[in-house]
């Protein structure tokens, strides 16, 4: 399990890649990742590719991204998750907050 | 030299020979650390029970009790790790191996090197030194999980007082499996009646662990059953909890929610589904409508009533609902699989009486996880829409000081107040302050709400209740009501209501009319006309009260509703 960032040169988009679990053991790695992120009217993009796995605690992680996101007028966006994260996402809605795909 | 610690520490001597006891003294001494003597075994236990003793430096053999049944006495009494070094002439080792099977922690052999010695005592001191901060460690850890155990059991009390408005049994149509430590994982499970005599019921699952998920669970309580019982609409209820916990709760955490609302006086259930697993409504052996998330959890994102999307479909008597959260589905078994979708759409399938499908899933899950450790987190609910039920001793409100009196009220609702709330519960309060029914409240609440639901859909807003026959049509009749009630320019409902106590002052009648400004209808037309017009809830309302009838134009209505203290 492990949490990966990069930030683009202008400083317009940051990616955060997931490996493994998304849940509470990451919870520190998560925050640490983006803390010290600015990204001014940027966006963040969460690759959940090599992400296997995603619990409720991940999906409030994922609410503290988005509350230092829009601290900045940035933006969330989720990509490359498999059905079963779909199914766990659009179970809670989060369409409805978070750019998906 | 040696000891550098600021208190010296105290070493117990014991030796029948003054010689060796004058040696070693000297010794101590010289390197720093107090000391403390005696003669034989029997007095080295004494010693150990009066002063504080740091390490024993244990001679073998002596008169009275020998060095062996010494150590064994004093290591058997476990206060504390006090090292015992055995001073000995003897080499042989079967000697040498007795002192450490009596409790001896090292041994020295005289004549004595001092140097050796210091150093032995050193050693000790060090792994006593140790063994004492593990032991306050463990002893700090173990009054911690005390401290736990007891601020979790007065929770455990506190939430079974919250929770214990139970409305569980086959009277009522409702039962629930939860396990006590369910509440410390954030399920959390509230019933209440609502006005129409059906109840409503609210599924909820935090996330996170532990005590912070319970933080939630006692507004969240606080709010469903005051408002409930207010006559607050469940989506009324929503709102007001969904905004306090996105104040009360830290970003991360939310609670995902399923709500039943069973409108008995029109057989509809109503459901919102924010965030946790599909609800499934159950007839005939299958299920015939599976209910999907399709509202945010609560305690994200700000939301109004109208926002929050409910679905509503007509029951039928013998229609089951199921909700389930997420611990069901993730029970899992030894080899870390979980019993998933499909195993439990299976247990629907596989079963033929419908009575015993709640036991089902539960065995079926148990069975499926036998074995593995215990995650205690399953939570199921099953309500049953029974033609009659029963929910016990109504608890109403007792208001001992207040008198019933005689006293008339009015209210003039116009078109910006219908759209803009709903006035039924302030109504209803108002009427409990000033005319504490001993009873009845309920049918008080059935009857208005009817009758203001009638004024308002058929009356101000001239909607067809024949649109409400087909379970497509409900959901359309209730999208045209918001519709028409958001695009009107003109509209109002007038609410009059007044009460005279009986000369015996036990009772009274309570006498309500509502005249709305439609265009009304000719109620002496033949009776199919009326039922048209009327539908369901009227008939609910002439049940409940003595008389009613309808005035003018057919766009006003009275009822009289007679009550006596004893019943």
């Amino acid at each position: 399990m492990s949490v990966t960032i990069n930030v683009s040169n202008e400083n317009s988009t940051a990616t955060i890649k997931i490996d493994g679990r998304f849940d509470f053991s990451l919870h520190n790695d998560f925050r640490k990742s983006y803390k010290d992120v600015n990204l001014e009217n940027g966006e963040y993009t969460i690759d959940l590719g090599s992400t296997g796995y995603l619990d409720s605690s991940a999906l409030g992680m994922l609410l503290l991204l988005k509350e230092h996101a829009e601290s900045q007028s940035a933006t969330v966006r989720l990509v490359n998750f498999n059905d079963e994260i779909k199914e766990i996402l659009s179970i809670a809605s989060f369409d409805k907050l978070f750019t998906l795909g | 030299m040696k000891n550098n610690q600021h208190q010296p520490k105290t070493i117990l001597i014991v030796d029948d020979d003054l010689t060796n006891r004058l040696v070693l003294r000297a010794l101590l001494k010289e390197a720093g650390y107090q000391s403390v003597e005696a003669e034989n075994g029997e007095l080295a236990i004494e010693a150990v029970d009066k002063h504080h003793i740091d390490i024993i430096l244990l001679d073998v053999m002596m008169p009275v009790m020998d060095g062996y049944q010494a150590a064994k006495i004093i290591k058997g009494r476990n206060k504390g790790f006090i090292p015992i070094i055995f001073l000995t002439a003897m080499t042989d080792e079967a000697a040498l191996a007795k002192c450490i099977e009596a409790g001896g922690d090292d041994f020295l052999t005289k004549p004595y090197n001092h140097i050796l010695l210091n150093s032995k005592i050193d050693s000790m001191l060090r792994i006593a030194g140790l063994y004492q901060n593990i032991e306050s460690k463990s002893k700090a850890i173990e009054e911690h999980n005390l401290q736990m155990l007891q601020e979790m059991n007065v929770t455990k009390k506190l939430f079974k007082k919250i929770i214990s408005n139970d409305l569980r049994g086959d009277d009522t149509g409702l039962h629930y499996s939860m396990s006590p430590m369910t509440m410390f994982n954030g399920d959390l499970i509230l019933a209440e009646k609502n006005q129409t005599s059906g109840l409503d019921i609210l599924v909820g699952d935090f996330t996170g662990h532990g005590l912070s998920a319970a933080i939630g669970a006692i507004p969240m309580s606080d709010i469903f059953h005051s408002m409930t019982q207010k006559c607050f609409s469940f989506t009324e209820v929503l709102t007001e909890a969904n905004s306090k916990l996105i104040d009360l709760l830290p970003t991360q955490m939310f609670m995902a929610a399923g709500l039943i609302s069973i409108d008995r006086s029109n057989n509809v259930v109503s459901i919102v589904n924010a965030g946790i697993p599909d609800i499934y409504l159950y007839r005939n052996n299958e299920i015939v409508r599976t209910f999907k998330s399709k509202n945010i959890p609560l305690g994200i994102s700000k939301i109004t009533s109208q926002q929050i999307e409910v679905e509503m479909i007509p029951l039928e008597y013998g229609d089951r609902l199921y909700v389930a959260t997420d611990g069901v589905m993730e029970a899992t078994n030894k080899n870390g699989d979980m019993f998933g979708l499909d195993r439990l759409l299976k247990t629907f399938e596989d079963n033929s009486q419908g009575s015993e499908l709640f036991d089902s899933i539960l065995s079926n899950c148990a069975a499926f996880c036998e074995g593995a450790d215990q995650t205690d987190d399953i939570t199921l609910l099953e309500l049953c829409h029974l033609e009659n039920v029963h929910y016990g001793d109504d608890k109403e409100f007792k208001h001992e000081h207040c008198n019933p009196s005689n006293w008339s009220m009015q209210f003039s609702l116009d078109i910006k107040s219908l759209r803009q709330f709903d006035a039924l519960p302030f109504i209803m309060q108002a009427v409990n302050q000033l005319q504490p029914l001993e009873s009845g409240r309920t049918s008080l609440h059935t009857i208005l709400t009817e009758m203001f639901a009638n004024a308002l859909d058929h009356g101000v807003l001239k909607l067809d209740s024949s649109m409400k026959s087909t379970p497509q049509g409900y959901m359309e009749f209730y999208q045209e009501k918001q519709k028409r009630l958001e695009s009107l320019d003109e509209g109002d409902i007038e609410i009059i209501m007044s009460h005279e106590l009986n000369e015996d002052g036990n009772g009274g009648r309570l006498t309500l009319v509502i005249i709305d400004s439609g265009e009304g209808f000719d109620y002496e037309q033949p009776e199919t006309n009326k039922n048209d017009y009327s539908g369901r809830g009227l008939k609910l309302v002439s049940s409940l009260c003595t008389e009613v009838q309808f005035l003018g134009k057919g766009n006003s209505i009275m009822a009289y509703y007679d009550w006596d203290s004893d019943s």
